[in-house]
Parts: C-alpha cells; sequence; structure tokens
C-alpha cells in the first residue's frame, strides 16, 4: 500500500484502541479528539457480508468515513482472478490442517501445565509448572513457523504482484487511504479480517492516525491470539492464530475481557499471561480508550494480566 | 396455574394435603387440578393425576429403575395420582393406561398439554425442575435460515432411487469449504428433533461451523442400518463423492461426519469401519450398542441380532475407523449400560470420545436437546474469532 505524502512530515504516531462500542460508543469522541479534519477511511472487512451495513458506523463518525470495503474486494478477487483464487483456498486448507495439527499439540501442552499446576498446591514441581508452560510456547512458535512457510509457499507460487484484479484494487485503496486524515479498524471475524489485510498488503503509514476496537484493536498488534472461555463447549484453550499488522508493540489484545475471559479464574489467568511473557496481555472492556505511546507501547493506567493471574495497571514510565 | 405453585420446594405434597380434606366432591377436585395442573412436580418428586371411572389406572412409561406400569391409586371421587421421584433436570415421556374390565387402553395425559411426537405416535412430557427447552432448539426470527431442498440419488449399491434432504447454510458460497454430515433417520431428525432450526440456530450465534447436512431416510430400517453393506457403500462410495463433487467441501476426513440414533447410530458406526479413513468423526445417540459377553440371548429380539453381531465383533476387535466420537445416552434407557461399556473400548483405540448423559430416555427430544454439545464439539463455529 503507498504511503500518502500528506504524512511524511514530522509527526506522532497516533494510535487509540477501543474497547467495544456495541453498548458503549466511544468512537465519535476519540474521533473528534484527534483533531483532524477531512474523510476517515474505514476497513471493517471483518464484518463480512455485513461490510455494506454502515449505518451505525457512518453516524458514530460524524458521516466522515469511506469505506475501503476490503471484503467485498476479496470475493471480486475471487470471482475475477480464478488461478489465484485456486491457490488462495489451497492455502486455506492447508492452514486448516495446520491448525487442526496445532490444536491437537496444543490441548496435550496446555493440559500439562494445568496437571502438574494442580499437583503444585499439594507437593513439589521443581519448576514443572514454568518448563510446562514452555513447552506450551514452544508448541505456539511451532505453529507460527509452519504458517510462515504456508505464507511462503503461497507467495511463490501466487504472488500478489501476479494478479492485475490485486493490483486495481490495491491502487484503488492506496488513493482512498492518501486522502484520510484517521483510519477505523472495527471489530468482527478477526480471521477475515487479517486474511484482506494480507491480500491486499496492507501497511498503514505511521503517520496516519488509527482508532481500532475489538478485532481491530487485535489486527494492528504483533501477534493475534484467540480466546473464549465461555463457547458451548466450555473455555476452549487460548490460541495464538496469526501475525497482525505489528503497529502495536508488546501487547496481546483481549477485548471483551470480561464478557469472553474467566478472570475471576486466578490459575487460569496466570498461565495465560506466563504463556505470553513477553507481551502485555491487555484487557478491552466496554469503555476503555488507550492512547497509545509514540512508539506503540501501552500508556500508563492500561489494564494489564499479570503472572499471578491478577489484574494489575501499566505504571508510568 | 402459576409456574411457582407447581414447582415449589416440598413441604407435604399437595396430593397428601387434599387426601388429607377427607371426602372429595367434584368441585374440590376441580379446583386442585386447575390450580396444580399434572403432573405436579414439587422438589424431586412427581406427582401424575386422572380423572374417570376405571378398574385400574397406570403411569406407562420407559424408565429403567422405576415400575412400569406405575399404578395410581385412587384418592376419593374421580381422581386418581400416582407419585414417583424426579431428579432434577428429567424429562420423561409417558402415557396413561386405564382397565375397564377386560378393556385397556393407552392415551397421552389429558390433564397435560405437553406433548412429544416420534414416528411411532406422541406421548405426554413430565419435565422435572431444571429442564427447559434449549431455547436453540426454538425457532427465532432474527436467525438466518439455511435452505433445505430434496434430492432424489440413483443408487447402485440399494439398486433404487435414494431421496435426500440437503441442508445448505444461511450466507453459502461457494469461496468457502464446509464440513459435510451425514444423519441417519434424516427425515425424523427434521421432523421430531427440529434438527433445521437447531442448526439455523446454532450456526446463526456462532456456536457451530456452517455446514453442509445431508439428511438420509431410510427405507427399511432394521434391514438397512444394523451392519448392511450395500447401505453402507452407498454412503462411503456414492453419497459422499457425489457432494463432494457438487459442493465446497473440506474433501478431507475431518471434514465428514456420520450421524444417527438408535439404529441409525449402529449404522454410522458400521459404515465407518466397512469404510476406515473416510470418516473423521461420528455422532452416535442412544446408539444401540447391544452385546452379549457370552452367549447370543441378549434379550433384544430378533431385530437385534444382526446388531449384536456386529457389536460383540467390534469388541473382540475394536477398530479405530475415525478420529473422535460424541456419544450421548438418556440415564432412563436400557441401552445406557451398554453405551457406559462402550466408551472405554472406543478409547482404547485411540479414538477421542467425548461421551455425555443426561436425565432422559429413547427419544427425539433428547436427542434434539444434546445437538448443541455434539456439533460444538465435532464441528466448532467461529465464535473463536468474532470480537464484534
Amino acid at each position: 500500500m503507498g504511503a500518502s505524502p500528506r504524512h511524511t512530515l514530522s509527526f506522532t504516531m497516533r494510535t487509540l484502541l477501543l474497547g467495544p462500542q456495541r453498548f458503549q460508543t466511544t468512537a465519535t469522541t476519540a474521533l473528534r479528539s484527534l483533531g483532524v479534519e477531512g474523510p476517515v477511511a474505514t476497513i471493517n472487512s471483518g464484518w463480512e457480508e455485513r461490510e455494506d451495513q454502515v449505518g451505525e458506523l457512518d453516524a458514530a463518525l460524524d458521516h466522515r468515513a469511506v469505506h475501503l470495503r476490503l471484503h467485498h474486494r476479496m470475493l471480486d478477487v475471487i470471482d475475477k482472478d480464478p488461478a489465484f483464487s485456486a491457490h488462495a483456498l489451497a492455502f486455506r486448507d492447508r492452514h486448516d490442517d495446520l491448525l487442526a495439527a496445532y490444536r491437537l499439540r496444543l490441548h496435550h501442552a496446555i493440559d500439562g501445565v494445568y496437571a502438574v499446576q494442580r499437583r503444585s498446591t499439594s507437593a513439589p514441581t521443581f519448576g514443572g509448572v514454568d518448563d510446562a508452560i514452555d513447552g506450551v510456547r514452544a508448541v505456539d512458535r511451532w505453529y507460527l513457523t509452519q504458517l510462515r512457510a504456508l505464507y511462503d509457499d503461497l507467495a511463490e507460487v501466487a504472488p500478489l504482484d501476479s494478479s492485475g484484479v490485486i493490483g486495481w484494487h490495491r491502487g484503488e485503496i492506496a488513493a482512498v487511504l492518501g486522502r484520510a486524515s484517521a483510519l477505523i479498524m472495527p471489530g468482527g471475524n478477526v480471521g477475515t479480517l487479517l486474511r484482506t489485510l494480507r491480500l491486499f498488503a496492507i501497511e498503514i503509514p505511521e503517520s496516519l492516525p488509527v482508532i481500532a476496537w475489538s478485532a481491530g484493536a487485535m489486527a494492528l498488534t504483533e501477534r493475534v491470539v484467540l480466546f473464549h472461555d465461555y463457547g458451548p463447549e466450555g473455555a476452549r484453550e487460548t490460541e495464538v492464530f496469526d501475525a497482525g499488522l505489528g503497529r502495536v508493540k508488546g501487547v496481546v489484545a483481549l477485548p471483551h475481557a470480561r464478557r469472553r475471559l474467566r478472570l475471576e479464574d486466578k490459575v487460569r489467568c496466570s498461565v495465560l499471561a506466563r504463556r505470553f511473557l513477553e507481551r502485555h496481555c491487555v484487557l478491552l472492556d466496554d469503555g476503555t480508550a488507550l492512547d497509545l505511546e509514540a512508539d506503540g507501547s501501552l500508556p500508563a493506567g492500561a489494564r494489564i494480566l499479570g503472572i499471578d493471574g491478577a489484574i494489575h495497571e501499566v505504571r508510568p514510565r | 396455574m402459576s409456574a411457582n405453585a407447581r414447582r415449589r420446594a416440598p413441604g407435604r405434597l399437595a396430593i397428601n394435603r387434599l387426601r388429607e380434606r377427607g371426602e372429595l366432591d367434584a368441585a374440590v377436585i376441580e379446583r386442585f387440578i386447575a390450580r396444580h395442573g399434572s403432573p405436579i412436580i414439587e422438589g424431586e418428586r412427581a406427582t401424575f393425576l386422572f380423572r374417570g371411572e376405571a378398574d385400574e389406572v397406570r403411569v406407562r412409561h420407559r424408565v429403567v429403575g422405576l415400575p412400569d406400569p406405575l399404578p395410581m391409586r385412587r384418592v376419593g371421587g374421580d381422581l386418581w395420582a400416582a407419585t414417583t421421584d424426579l431428579p432434577q433436570g428429567s424429562r420423561v415421556e409417558y402415557q396413561l393406561e386405564t382397565r375397564r374390565g377386560d378393556h385397556y387402553e393407552r392415551f397421552n395425559d389429558p390433564l397435560n398439554p405437553r406433548v412429544a411426537h416420534s414416528p411411532v405416535g406422541s406421548s405426554s412430557v413430565c419435565a422435572a425442575i431444571g429442564y427447559s427447552v434449549p431455547d436453540w432448539a426454538l425457532p427465532h426470527a432474527e436467525t438466518r435460515p439455511g435452505e433445505l431442498f430434496d434430492e432424489v440419488i440413483r443408487s447402485k449399491a440399494l439398486r433404487r432411487d435414494q431421496p435426500i434432504k440437503l441442508y445448505l447454510p444461511a450466507r453459502f458460497t461457494r469461496a468457502a469449504r464446509y464440513p459435510l454430515l451425514i444423519v441417519h433417520d434424516g427425515t425424523d431428525y427434521l421432523g421430531y428433533a427440529a434438527m433445521k432450526t437447531v442448526l439455523d440456530n446454532l450456526i446463526h450465534r456462532l456456536d457451530v461451523a456452517p455446514m453442509i447436512v445431508a439428511f438420509v431416510p431410510p427405507r427399511d430400517r432394521l434391514r438397512e442400518y444394523p451392519n448392511y453393506a450395500p447401505h453402507a457403500r452407498f454412503i462411503a462410495r456414492e453419497l459422499v463423492p457425489l457432494l463432494t463433487e457438487r459442493f465446497p467441501l473440506q474433501d478431507n476426513a475431518a471434514g465428514r461426519t456420520l450421524m444417527g440414533s438408535s439404529f441409525g447410530g449402529i449404522a454410522s458406526l458400521s459404515t465407518a469401519v466397512r469404510y476406515p479413513g473416510v470418516f473423521g468423526s461420528l455422532f452416535l445417540q442412544s446408539a444401540s450398542l447391544v452385546f452379549t459377553d457370552i452367549g447370543t440371548e441378549h434379550g433384544g429380539g430378533p431385530a437385534f441380532d444382526p446388531v449384536v453381531k456386529f457389536v460383540n465383533r467390534y469388541r473382540a476387535k475394536p477398530s479405530a475407523p475415525v478420529d473422535r466420537i460424541f456419544m450421548s445416552c438418556g440415564t432412563y434407557e436400557p441401552l445406557i449400560t451398554p453405551n457406559r461399556s462402550m466408551v472405554p473400548v472406543f478409547r482404547s483405540t485411540g479414538m477421542t470420545v467425548k461421551y455425555v448423559e443426561a436425565r432422559d430416555g429413547h427419544n427425539w427430544e433428547d436427542w434434539r436437546d444434546r445437538l448443541r454439545d455434539g456439533l460444538s464439539w465435532l464441528h466448532p463455529g467461529p465464535q473463536l474469532f468474532v470480537y464484534e
């Protein structure tokens, strides 16, 4: 994606991560707080076939939104470029196979963590919990390595540059982003959102202010982690899914944390925080508004999971 | 009658308080029934009522562990009653039976409007405290419906035209890949277990992956379902390839599930055993997994002979034709012991088995109520991906 010449002067990178907007709309205030004028681009491809149902979003953005319609564009690519589409579907099948193998390994690895954890309350485990968590981290690393290899294979057989349809869409997207004074990324299906971001090789200029929430916030991070403790099957193990855009550094974004995580289960939360030790697991609940530091890190006051399983706040630097 | 009145915690049972009043006239009985309805649920006790003249009145049910028939006693006037245990969460299907001289008559409880249907007729339903029809089994206006349509497949294996009903989920697109679920007794699952409504709701709520479902009815069920080679060949070698060619299916074993209840469970298992590696999962509900450890006296009658032969052979040399099995069974049905017994046998082969029980019987609403557990375990929906 081409960078906008309007944002090449000196700037402070602005990124605002918000809580979910369904029950408490803060996007309007956040947008006004940026103090920018003119059109704002949106990427709401996570809404999938509802991508064009933007009445409420338009109102929340003061009717300044220009929608990039990445999901619609992705369907257009599938329709008009059958060769690329076939490779992309084959990739998705392989990714599904990889996910299935990852889940199998993850399930057994994480069971091992909890088994040793339970024993640790009544008997010495000789650092067994930490070592078992390292085992889970190794499974996560293996998955991401294999996924990267799949992407490399795809890029080799179906480079994005080879598709005229994709190229045409990328030109349009670049033009819209070039005119935008901010980018808005709402929630939705984070898998679909990431797929469209990757398909059109979206790179957000650092100079372009971004407001994101829910799946949009997850997609801005370096590593997208999926979680849901209250599904019909009960708690499903937290999974690493993919790399995000990497604009937000050192963070695992946990939108809807209160609704989706058993925050009262300190053992479970502790394992989660320790598994992603090098990153802050940040809770993005209703009403949250985090104006990130210029380097993409969390501001003071952000609520994060500690390795003790409790909720803490990021201290001022 | 208020729900609170029917379901209040037990002190003395309402029927006993009524008995203690002495002689009962018609007006008192009418007021009592109007207030309490039937059956009366008090704590973990259920009292069945009947009004009418008869020599005997009995409650007929098939709950293993309770006397069947359960005799009712005359309370006074023309009111009859019988009280029994009914643990929390139970759901029991029953009928009443009267004897007048040599004449027996069975019918649904006239005082109970709650009825369940099946291919062999209807029954009254007694629901204990803690049981309710799952919300996802009821129609909802906001749910995007899938599409159901009829097909006829010319089957060489069965030497006939085989009708099926195909379900395509809402938002079906050829750009996606769908799991395939093949349902034995398919028409009955649609008619008596509300399976289209359930699929629509569970897919809409992201609990279950959007999937393509083939509902397959039998023609001669007792012949075709207990380990019948032509049936297995039809499913594995005709139906699966045909649907794979026509629809955007996940073209691997993990994407294919066979499902059935009772004899349909045996049809599912035996088909998978005959074609190992074709299917990744089985969804077995109250499967007729009857076996003998010695001899051939199984007590199920001639219809079960081929079932027992198949299950005995499988138990002698268990195999793992699929990776995962979801099993459910009602604790009040005779098949509970065979089902429990087969769990370790399946697990011993390395298959992953999830087994759930419910305080219910061998009936379609029990199977309906377990659909979310099974489908969301076998083919979980995209809930993990959606953060609105």
